[in-house]
């Protein structure tokens, strides 16, 4: 295994029970620590079960924009009750999604007001079957890839994250005003100098973050079978498109508010914030060219699992505890040689592995559930 | 959805269009109001008739009141050169319940929000620099909310305020980041209230 060594420990999710979570009417689970393989037809609740096992480390479903789409059909809730261990520390985790309302949270029988309350309670590795758009899609993918890494690696990440989502919404609303009323922009710095601070703290993240990632990613890429030399690195629209490594981390602040004051009068006529760590990218290069076009759809695949097992790595590295694992459905986009090299590279940790079809011969298998209609199969 | 008759409707309605209530909330609301006894309903009735009788603004802060001035404006042992702005009522009442302040208030109404088209000519801006030349303020203490709007505004107050040399303060992080001043405790508060900065 590369990158990863440094666990001290994990965390696992011990226990699982559903009520009406999609097309699971009850469930209860107990999970090992090591391999589980969820193994069952399409549409049997599979991807469901991992959903449920990941839903204490985002608060909010992995698949849908909408909560209620995961209460069964003609319920009014769905109940998610498990018991989280980390080291020696055991915690219960129990959410009510509602269809209609609010949805209600408690850890350890407390409530739960503010998703952040949350942090550190669980946190997960997600392996899923649309990955290679990590490659190929739009930036905000890429984006959204480091952003879900360091808001697990610290809350004022994630709390920065949180903030300049609604300072841009806020910038923008002010923008539109600002371009009817010009008495409106007495109130534009204010929001400025919020963006830059939150705009510099998260641009700070993303940059040390990819700076610890990029080892381990060329390792896992070459492990994966692959011969080419792949390359990450950041690109700040808003700074003509420049290219900033975790050098650049220091000036950001002063970099932002020079950009801001230059776009000043092209914000206003677009009515829309140009500036900020929302527009960046991530430049994926194999064989310095750019991998969304020049790599071949395998080398994709590779490129996206060398992310994702990077970003595992680290998480593990920093934290000194190994994140779960959920594998939904991979393998089988996989052909032989690339699945069976991923199996080696598998960390050590409690994984979930949901599959259709066999999986290679060498997964060490420790507990075999075998799903039909919403229940696991007893044979 | 189907409706009810006449007047049940109508209350159902009414709930409806309170703050964070929904249509499934306000019909078991009103339910639950049908099938009070006769004095329980009436209790509620006068109750909201009274206060909407009763209960003014503070001509001079802006907080709730049942005269002209609301009890801290009208309390002449509090000090009148320090003032502690606040958005709401409610925030006062938190303050209040550290214990640490002996100060008076102004109540914005609200604070910078963009999104809902509120500016500083929608909050009680005006009338604080009024009061300020007018009864003899040195000091300004800033306790919007620490979430971005709560910021906006202290930091558009500092910059109106500073140049007119007064001393202007935040009350200190320690506050939960994106929180409300109503739900942070009393023992938090009351530090961020004492070991305020300077803006
Ligand atoms: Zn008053």
């Amino acid at each position: 295994m590369i990158g990863g060594g440094r666990a001290q420990t994990q965390q696992h999710v011990a226990t699982l029970s559903l009520t009406d979570f999609r097309c699971i009417h009850n469930l209860d689970l107990v999970l090992g620590t090591g391999i589980t393989v969820v193994i069952g037809n399409n549409g049997q609740g599979k991807t469901s079960l991992l959903e449920a096992i990941g839903w204490p480390a985002r608060a909010t479903s992995l698949r849908s924009v909408n909560d209620a789409a995961v209460v069964r059909a003609g319920c009014d809730q769905a109940v998610i009750r498990s018991e989280i261990v980390d080291a020696d520390r055991r915690q219960s985790f129990e959410a009510e999604v509602r269809a209609v309302g609010r949805n209600r949270m408690q850890v350890n029988r407390q409530p739960v007001q503010r998703i952040r309350d949350l942090h550190g309670l669980l946190r997960i590795t997600v392996f899923a079957p649309d990955d290679l758009q990590l490659i190929k899609g739009s930036p905000s993918g890429r984006r959204v890839y480091l952003d879900e890494i360091l808001g697990g690696l610290a809350p004022r990440y994630a709390a920065a994250l949180h903030d300049y989502d609604r300072i841009l919404k806020q910038r923008n609303a002010l923008l539109k005003q600002i371009s009817r009323d010009r008495s409106a922009a007495s109130t534009l710095p204010m929001f400025d100098e919020q963006l830059v601070s939150a705009g510099s703290e998260i641009i700070r993240g993303r940059l040390r973050l990819l700076d610890r990632l990029s080892d381990p990613m060329i390792n896992f890429y070459r492990a994966m079978g692959e011969g080419g030399e792949i390359l990450a690195t950041y690109r700040a629209e808003w700074d003509d498109d420049a290219m900033l490594g975790s050098g650049d981390a220091e000036n950001i602040e002063d970099r932002l508010r020079t950009a801001i004051e230059r776009r000043r009068q092209h914000e206003i006529d677009r009515q829309v914030g140009l500036v900020g760590p929302h527009r960046d990218d991530i430049v994926l290069r194999l064989n310095q060219m750019d991998a969304r076009t020049q790599a071949s759809q395998g080398e994709q695949r590779s490129f996206a699992l060398a992310l994702r097992l990077a970003g595992h790595a680290v998480m593990t590295d920093i934290l000194g505890s190994a994140p779960v694992l959920l594998l939904d459905d991979v393998f089988s986009e996989l052909d032989t040689r690339r699945a069976a090299a991923l199996v080696c590279q598998l960390p050590v940790g409690q994984t979930i592995i949901s599959t259709a079809t066999r999986l290679p011969e060498d997964v060490e298998v420790e507990q075999l559930l075998e799903m039909e209609s919403g229940a696991v199969v007893v044979r | 959805m189907a409706s009810y008759e006449g007047s049940v409707q109508r209350l159902i309605d009414e709930f409806g269009r309170l703050p964070g209530i929904g249509p499934k909330s306000a019909q078991r609301i009103a339910f639950h109001l049908l099938k009070l006894p006769k004095e329980d309903a009436h209790r509620l009735a006068d109750v909201i008739v009274e206060v909407k009788a009763k209960v003014v603004w503070c001509k001079r802060c802006f907080n709730i009141a049942e005269s002209d001035l609301c009890s801290y404006c009208a309390d002449e042992r509090r000090e009148a050169h320090l003032v502690c702005v606040v958005e709401e009522p409610k925030d006062i009442v938190a303050i209040e319940r550290t214990a640490e302040y002996r100060g008076k208030y102004h109540v914005l109404q609200g604070a910078i929000s963009p999104i809902e088209g509120i500016g500083p000519e929608q909050l009680r801006v005006r009338e604080l620099i009024t009061r300020i030349s007018g009864e003899g303020i040195t000091e300004v203490i800033i306790a919007t909310n620490p979430n971005i709007e709560g910021e906006a505004t202290a930091m558009y107050l500092a910059n109106l305020l500073k140049p007119a040399g007064l001393v202007v303060s935040r009350i200190a992080s320690g506050l939960p980041v994106g929180g409300d001043l109503e739900y942070a405790d009393e023992v938090t508060l009351g530090r961020a209230m004492s070991g305020r900065r300077e803006l």
